[in-house]
This record gives C-alpha cells, sequence and structure tokens, in this order.
C-alpha cells in the first residue's frame, strides 16, 4: 500500500459574512493524494473548489480539519516551521495577467522564491539556475530580461510554472492554470504541465471548471458541490460511470465538439441554479435540483462512502441508481 | 431562403500612435434567414471587431471601416448615419454580451431595462408593454416572472442574468441576433439551460444567430455553418459537418485537434499549435498561420492564398488545397 503524501481531514474553511451567518465554502472534505499523482477537483463556480485548494497550502487557516504532510498536520506549524514547509508546496494561479508583478522583470520573478529562502548568494549561480528553469518551461535566456507585460498570455503562465518549479516543490495545486487561455495555448501548458510531472515527479491538486481538461489531466477526480465532496474516483471511472445525480448532469451538459455524437446525446438539463452556501441547511446540498429526490434527502446529509471499488459517492440513493433501477 | 446579411470585402482598421491594426482584414460572408452561423477564432483573431461593426458599435475613432459593405436586408450598414442606426440596433439586429453582470445597469430595475427597448421601438402603452415584458421573461424560462421586475441584476445569479439580456434582446423580434461568446462567463450546467433556450427562441420565432464563441463544442451543438476566423481572415467556411468531419485547413484541424475528448486516453498527448498568432500591427503579407504551420512551403509567406472550395458550400484558403497544388507531394514546395 503506497503511502499518501498529503491526507486532508475533514477540512472546513467558513468566511464570517457579518449577522452570525456563515459562508461555508469549504464544508468537511476528506481526501488522500499519492505521490506522483494528479487529483482533480472539479465543480461550478462558488463550489469551494479554489478555498480548498488555497486552505490545503495554508493560504487561508482553516476553520477545522487537518492537512498532513510528512506525518505533520501543517496547520499546526509555527511561522518558521511553516516558511521550510513551504518549499514543498507551490501554487500555479488562474489569471497569469494578474499573478506576476508587472513592475519586475522575469529574472527577478522567477528567483523571488530562491532570494527568500537564500538558496544562492552567487548571482551567477541565480541567473544560471534561472535561465535553467526557463528552459524547462520552453522559454529562453533572451526571456529573462523583458517584464511580463512583453508576453502573451501562454508565455506568462510558463513563466509561473517556473516561478513554482524554483524550490523544486514535491506538491503544486494548479488552480485554474489554463482556464485563462485560448484552446491551442491551454493544449501547451496541460502537456508541459504532464512533461513536468513525468521527468520531475512532482504531484498535482488540479482544480477545474473544464471536465474534459480535468479528465485528461488527472488519475483521480473528486466533484465538489456547496462546499462538499460528492463523489470520488478514478478519471475513467467516474467519466465513464458517474453516480452521483449532479456529476451525471453536469458531465452531460458539456457540449462534445463532434455535430452527430452532440445532437443524438441525451442531455439532462437541471432546473435552477446552485443554492447560495451561506448557512446552508444540512441535509443533501443537492436536493432542490435532484430528480430523485426522496424525504430522507431533505432530512439526513448523505455521507461520502465507498459503493464500488475506489469509488465513493455521497448519495442515499447511490445503490438504486447503480443498479439501474432510476432512469 | 434569402439572404438577410451580406457582408462584403469588408476591412476594418484602428488608427493608434503605434499606427495601422488592422483587426479585419477583407471577410465576405453571408447569413440567411432562421440559420445559425458560428465564427470561431482565438481571442484577438478580430471576431468582436467584426461583430461590433455590424451594428457599428465600434468607437470611431480609432475605429475605421476601410472597405466593404454590410448589406443587411440590401442596405448597406456601413453608410447609416447614427440616427438611422438606432432604428436598426436593437430591433432588427440585436446582440447579447459575454458578461451579462457589467452588460446589465446595476442601478435600474430589471423590468425598467426591458421596457426600455419596447418603449422605443414599438407602439405600446405602458400597461401592455408591462405586459410584454414579463410575456418576454416566460420566453427565457424565468420562473415568477412578476417578482423578477421589480428585482435590481445583483439580486440574480450570473445565468439569470443572461436569461434577461436575452429578454432584452429579443423584445422586439429582431431578423438577427449576434450573440458574442454568451457561455463564456457561466458555468456547464447553466451554459446547457441557455443554449437551450435560445434554440427554443429560433424555432419559434425564426431569428437568424451569428454566434461567436471559441468553444467547438458549442459549435457542434448549435450552428448549421461554421466559419474559421485567423488573424483578421476567414480561413476556412463550410457547414457543421464539413467542418468537424472533414476540415481542409492545417489551423482547423489543429485547432479540433487541441481541444481534448473525454473519450481521449490519457497516454494520449494534445495536438498543440506552437508560437502564437500574429501581431496585426503589421500582419503578414501572406497566409497568416503559415509561421505556426507544419506544412508551410515557401510560397505561404508571400501569397496569401485563395478560397479554394471543396463544396458548394465548404471553402478553405490554403495552399496545399489549390489545384494547382494536387500534382505536389505533400509539403513539397511549389
Amino acid at each position: 500500500m503506497k503511502r499518501p503524501l498529503i491526507s486532508v481531514r475533514n477540512l472546513k474553511k467558513y468566511f464570517n459574512v457579518g449577522r452570525g451567518k456563515f459562508l461555508k465554502a469549504v464544508d468537511g472534505i476528506s481526501f488522500d493524494i499519492y505521490p506522483g499523482e494528479t487529483f482533480g477537483l472539479v465543480g461550478e463556480s462558488g463550489c469551494g473548489k479554489s478555498t480548498a485548494g488555497r486552505t490545503i497550502i495554508r493560504l487561508y487557516e482553516p476553520t477545522d480539519g487537518e492537512t498532513i504532510f510528512n506525518d505533520k498536520n501543517i496547520y499546526d506549524l509555527s511561522r518558521n516551521e511553516m516558511r521550510k514547509f513551504r518549499r514543498d508546496f507551490q501554487m500555479i494561479f488562474q489569471n497569469p495577467y494578474a499573478s506576476l508583478d508587472p513592475r519586475m522583470p522575469v529574472r527577478d520573478i522567477v528567483a523571488e522564491p530562491l532570494d527568500i529562502h537564500n538558496i544562492y548568494s552567487n548571482s551567477n549561480e541565480r541567473r544560471r539556475r534561472v535561465i535553467e528553469l526557463l528552459n524547462l518551461v520552453g522559454l529562453d535566456e533572451k526571456h529573462a530580461d523583458r517584464f511580463p507585460h512583453e508576453f502573451s498570455g501562454g508565455q506568462r503562465q510558463r513563466i509561473g510554472i517556473a516561478r513554482a518549479l524554483a524550490l523544486n516543490p514535491k506538491f503544486i495545486v494548479c488552480d485554474e492554470p489554463m482556464s485563462a487561455l485560448d484552446v491551442s495555448i491551454q493544449a501547451q501548458i496541460a502537456n508541459l504541465l504532464k512533461d513536468l510531472q513525468r521527468n520531475l515527479g512532482l504531484t498535482y491538486l488540479f482544480i477545474a471548471h473544464d471536465l474534459s481538461i480535468v479528465r485528461y489531466m488527472s488519475d483521480r477526480v473528486g466533484v465538489m458541490y456547496l462546499g462538499h465532496i460528492i463523489e470520488l474516483a478514478d478519471s475513467g471511472d467516474l467519466y465513464d460511470n458517474p453516480i452521483h445525480p449532479y456529476t451525471q448532469a453536469l458531465l452531460s451538459a458539456i457540449p462534445i465538439p463532434n455535430p452527430q455524437e452532440q445532437r443524438n446525446k441525451h442531455r439532462i438539463v437541471l432546473g435552477g441554479d446552485v443554492p447560495s452556501p451561506i448557512n446552508p441547511k444540512e441535509n443533501c446540498r443537492f436536493e432542490g435540483r435532484c430528480p430523485y429526490v426522496l424525504d430522507v434527502c431533505k432530512k439526513k446529509e448523505p455521507r461520502l462512502r465507498e459503493v464500488k471499488k475506489n469509488h465513493f459517492v455521497a448519495c442515499h440513493r447511490a445503490n438504486e441508481i447503480i443498479g439501474g433501477m432510476l432512469n | 431562403m434569402g439572404k438577410l446579411l451580406d457582408v462584403k470585402d469588408l476591412a476594418i482598421s484602428f488608427q493608434t500612435c503605434f499606427g495601422e491594426i488592422e483587426a479585419i482584414r477583407g471577410i465576405s460572408f453571408h447569413i440567411n434567414k432562421g440559420e445559425t452561423v458560428a465564427i470561431v477564432g482565438e481571442s484577438g483573431c478580430g471576431k468582436s471587431v467584426m461583430s461590433g461593426s455590424l451594428v457599428q458599435l465600434l468607437q470611431m475613432p480609432p475605429a475605421y471601416y476601410k472597405s466593404g459593405k454590410i448589406l443587411f436586408q440590401g442596405e448597406d450598414i456601413v453608410q447609416k448615419s447614427e440616427k438611422e442606426m438606432r432604428d436598426i440596433r436593437g430591433n432588427k439586429i440585436s446582440m447579447i454580451f459575454q458578461d451579462p453582470v457589467t452588460s446589465l445597469n446595476p442601478t435600474m430595475k430589471i423590468g425598467k431595462q426591458i421596457i426600455e427597448g419596447i418603449v422605443k421601438h414599438q407602439d405600446l402603452n405602458k400597461d401592455e408593454a408591462r405586459k410584454k415584458t414579463i410575456e418576454m421573461l416566460e420566453l427565457v424560462s424565468i420562473p415568477q416572472p412578476e417578482k423578477r421586475v421589480v428585482q435590481y441584476p445583483h439580486e440574480l445569479s450570473i445565468g439569470m442574468c443572461q436569461r434577461i439580456m436575452i429578454a432584452i434582446a429579443m423584445v422586439s423580434n429582431p431578423e438577427l441576433l449576434i450573440a458574442d461568446e454568451p457561455t463564456t462567463a457561466l458555468d456547464v450546467t447553466v451554459q446547457a439551460q441557455i443554449l437551450d433556450i435560445m434554440k427554443g427562441i429560433q424555432n419559434k420565432l425564426g431569428t437568424s444567430i451569428i454566434l461567436i464563441t471559441h468553444d467547438l463544442g458549442i459549435v457542434a451543438d448549435m450552428s448549421d455553418r461554421v466559419i474559421i476566423m485567423y488573424a483578421g481572415k476567414f480561413v476556412e467556411e463550410g457547414n457543421v459537418m464539413e467542418i468537424f468531419n472533414n476540415p481542409m485547413h492545417p489551423y482547423t484541424g489543429k485547432l479540433l485537434g487541441s481541444v481534448p475528448r473525454l473519450n481521449m486516453s490519457r497516454s494520449e498527448s494534445l495536438h498543440s499549435i506552437e508560437g502564437s498568432p500574429p501581431d496585426l500591427y503589421k500582419p503578414p503579407a501572406g497566409c497568416p498561420f503559415f509561421d505556426r504551420c507544419d506544412k508551410a512551403m515557401y510560397i505561404c509567406e508571400h501569397n496569401m492564398p485563395k478560397r479554394n472550395y471543396h463544396s458548394d458550400t465548404h471553402y478553405s484558403c490554403c495552399w496545399l488545397n489549390c489545384p494547382m497544388a494536387k500534382d505536389t507531394a505533400e509539403g513539397n514546395e511549389i
């Protein structure tokens, strides 16, 4: 049995929105991420996937729960200890236009993590490392002295990746790294992230709302809805045999770039919108939009349980759905 | 089917302090009644400039029409004055935009924003206009329309706001709806709802739709014909089956290959297109795609290929498809 690199246990992050109300962005999620794998987190906007990613690397302090890395709960660490731990965690952000300081040349952006951790005292060595990193992401030496505005979106995202790789991290949180880019550029970044993973043995938490990209990138995928993980499985299994009614609807809503298939497929169109995450009720969060809703769904919150090997679902009627009794 | 819109050799440039930016470089196409035409391209290829130019929504200057005609029901839009345009815009041609939240006025109630268009273009009294508003909200499947008309945009979700935008666009039953990335800001399940509403409206009212998008899945779902745009030019046009099953331009082929498919195995790598689109400040004289194309030949760099027709509806602008290129092996120089 492989040991997980990161274990997230019952993680919660609430934001106080005043008047005694709490926005429960992440409300008790648990999963393991194994070394060398890509764990995908999908869901629609507002489901808490980005908050989860940020809380896991402690950019936010959690309300409750723990994240175990190297046998230690990272939320118990002091500031100094945390700084050492941070070398192993990095993040790639969504918007490459906002995540690079416009007044810094690329060499300083990429070297900033190196400077913070005092890795190089010799400026020649520092520059050599910067160029090595730029080469790694498909840029070269001549780019080092330019400023972010001189680059296209795809190139900026490469700079962001180079910065994330500077300290040889073990674990990278990729928060929607391609959603601001054009399709042809998305493919470049997807291939780059995969190559880097293979060559450097990285582990990714890959957060995105684009389900086809998540499937392409991830080994295992968790689907989030209103702060809960409602389904978690190997990516092939999840996409071929979705069990939770929400996952089924979500997958059927993806337009397939093939006119014959797209026009003949059955699409489950959900009514309504995602309810507000402020003080949600303690029942199944999907209850108001679910086609299979029962009384029990309105009263009791379903727990995430293993219904098939390595396939976890939080739904009271999961067994009936697997048995094909609901259609 | 008659031609509703006929664009002939349209060119639009922007005058900037660095010189002329040639955003649209000579495009021709037409829209028939009741059909949906998708215009696909990457950001910066000129698709939004083109859609704005169809209703004179570009700020002029810096933008100016360099050449060409836009014939809408036989009349040239380029020659219209601002006053004449007001009778067309929102009445015969409507637009919906990418971001519904910023397109709506945050200080006005929903009902008032819809009534505005009705009062402007139709001879109705207040009560009739109010009734029409409710009718429009029902058309876009908004539950409890009486309650919504007195709410403000911030009280509604993004998906709901986009439906309001569609309702505003459809009040005067326009002939042509220009949808500029209508679902890009939305989640997939909401996107599915909005696309369904747009299809329903088209079936009911027979509106022609120009759909501008970069999402090939939506194109496959919605469109009758597809136009592929690259660096201010149309590089391929055909009906939806021709484009998806038999792409003739290398750019179209690569674009289709760069989208991950759900049935794709994880070990397959995506066909990325290396490099990035050219700068339209000094656009290349030849094929704009030549520096990213792996089949580029000497001629591509210096001469823009003309349209080569593969069927009545399908053409591509690529030297490889030129009749003269038939005898040469692929990739060899002519």
